[in-house]
């Protein structure tokens, strides 16, 4: 069996389970999800964050059933699906893992070269970050939490920027309400997953968290806190913007964010984006650190190792991105994955699970 | 890296080996009287002449002559007077500390040891605070003198909770070492960690700075990861709340730990005055660390890659100062930076009067006259400025040099990537600063991990209604400091 105990001093706080789930979930997504979900519905579309939001619930409540003490992942693939199936299956976990942080580091890496550095080129860009990442990820797990942390704090003071687009708000933007087929709204909440998966990485984390049982609280609260988030952002969207307008934003938290005019600054975006740069490094990072954890416990293959050769296989895939085309094919590629990922290979794993618990226990 | 090796140290069989091996020094006097029968010696440069010759050889002289050495010491009118025969190695300890050996001619085994210490050649009078001034408050500050600032910390505690423990460290120097901590507050953990390390050290010449550097547990920071102070009262303060202090002797600077990244900040002055005004102060100096940081770096990466971001009606005078600088942002910043530094270090190396004027010269001439020489803008000049003047607010100086270099990776950063370059710069730095431990406690207490119980006295000074407890990263044994009754204050002693 796959199951060890953590040494005590690695252990993190429960009450960072907050802050991990949180920051994993916040991330690239955030700037442009908006249109996607308004694309079937509309003035609707919060109502499809809700129910997104609602369903992430779901999930961690079957996670949190399966992860039994000092549990990850791979003791559930070992106990529900065998040894060597359940290898199969935890290795594509680091493949897909790999391809999440790839698609958020690449994607910044192209927001500041659309934005800001249209002359940057990728690999030069991408070699400083990438440094930055090896650092903190070869910090250990328990500076990832203070990454975390500090990736939630510090940027939460933008949510007060939401103020300057309300000024512009068109209230009956809203009316009428709930307009749309139960079809539309559900295919929306599909599009919005994007913003909400990325908790999934506490099925390999969990048994750093000192006391799981307890930990539960936290990530509903940060679920819950999450979906109020992206509720107000999509409602303050929905009345800033008109929907053609919105449907021809390619960005539109960004867009939003240019009318904030302070008497020392201007240009406000600039500020947005690279405080972002606090908000996506946790989702790249701990993904990348969850791919070292998994190759350590199934192919005994030491961090010191993995990490750099992790790393390296992201910057070469980056470079080989080359336009915003491509990068958001590749994106479309890991929100399919992931949603999939979260909303069907996890109730399923639960239901096996479930069933396999029923018959041990009989 | 400094562990200690074995020292086979060469044993002095008897305590003419000592003599002898001490003869070689020119200070190193041997009497050899007649009248009364004895022998003395000692070294010149570190006894009192007029004691050794009024209460000595006037009484001795008196009275001789002598059968054995229980006579000679019996005229004797000094209290510290030890008789020995053996354990050489203890004896000759003794005379280096300014003890006179005497022994009789005719008696080469039995001798005692009398105490004529010098104790004021090479002490300074006065211990005032020099480096950490403060308006308000106590202004009593530590000398190089390790009896002198024992008894300091000795006689503000009442009762016998404050423990000295006293080590001799220095394969060349002996210097005297002592850990203080207050017993059943201070975490014995702290005290265990503090006596391996300082046991575990070999060093042949022992200063409190060198202690502080060799026992810190990462060596490659720039951030100090123990306080050192020469405040009394600030000592009395960390000892309260129950860190561990270690006093050198030589040094007029006693460490403190385990500290955090936010005790550099503290001024004991915060606490001498309302709490509304020494949180205002706090507040002001923590702004001065962010501004003397980041202002730099933000101006050369706003106007090298960023000049969108400035609205146009600052756009103009910000362009009206810099349109004859023939250089890039970042040279001018590089040019200004350095000639602050310059004028600093020169300042600190010069005497005091002379580094006065060197101040106004530099500051007044060289900034007025290389803006008119249009070799930096107006606007750089009062940036420079102010950012060098807010890195003087940190009360503790390791630090205010920590904070004044941490800008020059910055602009660096800043002329590569510009804004990117400056978040990338500081997320690097959260990431160092999470890393970093002081004798095992997180450097960034209490912000990470997180502790909102000890935010009562972080960033703002709570009044003492408030602060009844000792901070929990410090994990102390007991808990409260003191009670508090309707408002009123009250200790509690328990």
């Amino acid at each position: 069996m796959n199951v060890t105990k953590i040494d005590e001093k690695y252990l993190v706080s429960t009450f960072y389970v907050f802050f991990l789930i949180h920051a994993s979930q916040t991330g690239i997504g955030m700037l442009n999800f908006q249109r996607l979900v308004a694309q079937y519905t509309e003035q609707d579309a919060w109502i499809s964050v809700i129910i997104m939001g609602l369903s992430t619930h779901l999930i961690v409540w079957m996670i949190y059933k399966m992860l039994l003490p000092s549990y990850d992942i791979l003791a559930i693939h070992d106990l529900c699906l065998g040894r060597i199936l359940g290898k199969v299956i935890s290795t594509g976990l680091v493949l897909y893992f790999l391809l999440m942080s790839v698609v958020v580091y690449r994607t910044y890496i192209e927001i500041i070269q659309l934005w800001i550095f249209p002359w940057i080129s990728t690999w030069e860009l991408g070699l400083f970050i990438g440094f930055i990442i090896y650092y903190f990820v070869s910090g250990g797990f328990r500076k990832l939490t203070g990454l975390a942390f500090f990736g939630v704090v510090l940027p939460s003071i933008l949510f007060f920027t939401l103020y300057f687009p309300l000024r512009y708000a068109h209230l009956d933007n809203l009316i009428p309400i709930l307009n749309h087929s139960f079809i539309d709204i559900l295919k929306s909440s599909k599009s919005a997953s994007l913003v909400f998966v990325g908790f999934e990485t506490l099925v390999v984390y969990h048994p750093y968290i000192k006391n799981p049982e307890k930990s539960k609280k936290w990530a509903h609260i940060a679920l819950l806190y999450t979906t109020f988030l992206y509720v107000v952002i999509t409602l303050v969207t929905l009345v800033y913007y008109s929907q053609g307008q919105l449907q021809e934003t390619l960005w539109p938290t960004l867009s939003m964010t240019k009318i904030i005019e302070l008497p020392f600054i201007e240009r406000f975006e600039y500020i947005f984006i690279f405080t972002w740069f606090l908000v996506i490094l946790p989702t790249v990072c701990i993904p990348i650190w969850s791919c070292t954890r998994l190759l350590k416990k199934m192919y005994k293959m030491r961090p010191k190792l993995s990490l750099p050769c992790l790393m390296i296989f992201i910057y070469i895939v980056s470079i080989f991105i080359e336009n915003q085309a491509m990068v958001d094919t590749l994106g479309n590629l890991t929100n399919e994955l992931s949603f999939y990922f979260v909303f069907l290979y996890i109730p399923v794993l639960f239901f096996l699970f479930s069933i396999r618990r029923r018959l041990t226990n009989r | 890296m400094f562990r200690k090796q074995n020292h086979k140290n060469k044993l002095i069989r008897n305590i003419d080996g000592f003599l002898i091996q001490a003869s070689k020094s020119s200070d190193f006097k041997t009497l050899h009287l007649d009248k009364p029968n004895i022998e003395l010696f000692f070294f010149s440069t570190l006894i009192d002449e007029e004691t050794l010759n009024h209460f000595l050889l006037l009484p001795l002289q008196e009275h001789s002559p002598f059968e054995n050495i229980n006579d000679v010491i019996k005229y004797i009118p000094i209290s510290e007077i030890h008789l020995c025969s053996e354990n050489p190695e203890q004896a000759g300890e003794k005379i280096r500390k300014g003890h006179i050996l005497i022994r009789l001619k005719s008696d080469n085994t039995n001798f005692a040891l009398v105490n004529v210490k010098n104790g004021k050649r090479g002490l300074r009078e006065s211990n005032d605070t020099e480096n950490e001034f403060s308006v308000v408050g106590p202004k009593l500050g530590f000398i190089e003198d390790i009896e002198t600032n024992m008894k300091l910390l000795r006689q503000q505690f009442s009762g016998s909770k404050l423990i000295f423990e006293e080590l001799t460290m220095g394969s060349m120097t002996t210097t005297r070492v002592v850990i203080g901590y207050i017993e059943d507050i201070t975490n014995s953990e702290h005290v265990n960690t503090v006596r391996q390390r300082l046991r575990d050290l070999d060093l042949d010449f022992v200063e409190s700075a060198l202690i502080d550097q060799t026992i810190s547990d990462h060596s490659n920071t720039p951030f100090p990861l123990f306080l050192s102070t020469e405040r009394v009262d600030r000592v009395t303060y960390t000892l309260l709340l129950g860190q561990v202090i270690i006093i050198c002797d030589g040094s007029p600077y006693v460490i403190t730990g385990p500290s955090t990244f936010f005790d550099f900040f503290i001024s004991p002055e915060d606490y001498y005055l309302p709490w509304i005004v020494g949180s205002f102060f706090r507040i002001i100096r923590l702004f001065g660390v962010f501004f003397s940081v980041f202002a730099t770096p933000l101006y050369v990466a706003i106007l090298t890659h960023h000049y969108v971001i400035i609205p146009k009606d600052l756009l103009g005078p910000i362009i009206e100062s810099r349109v004859n600088v023939p250089f890039p942002p970042f040279l001018e910043v590089i040019f200004l930076e350095i000639t602050i530094e310059l004028l600093r270090e020169a300042g600190a190396r010069l005497p005091t009067k002379v580094g006065q004027t060197l101040g106004i010269v530099g500051g007044i001439v060289i900034g007025q006259a290389s803006v008119e020489a249009a070799l930096s803008s107006n606007v750089l000049l009062i940036i420079v400025a102010l950012s060098a003047l807010a890195s003087f607010t940190t009360p503790i100086f390791k630090m205010a040099n920590t904070i004044r270099l941490l800008r020059f990776p910055l602009v660096l950063l800043a002329a590569g990537w510009g804004g990117f370059g400056i978040i990338a710069g500081f997320t690097l730095m959260l990431g160092h600063l999470m890393r970093l431990k002081s004798f095992g406690t997180p450097y960034l207490a209490p912000i990470y991990p997180f502790r909102i119980t000890d935010f009562k006295d972080g960033f703002i000074r709570s009044p003492f209604r408030y602060t009844t407890t000792r901070p929990s990263f410090l994990r102390p044994q007991k808990k409260r400091r003191y009670q508090v009754n309707e408002g009123k204050d009250e200790f509690d002693d328990e």
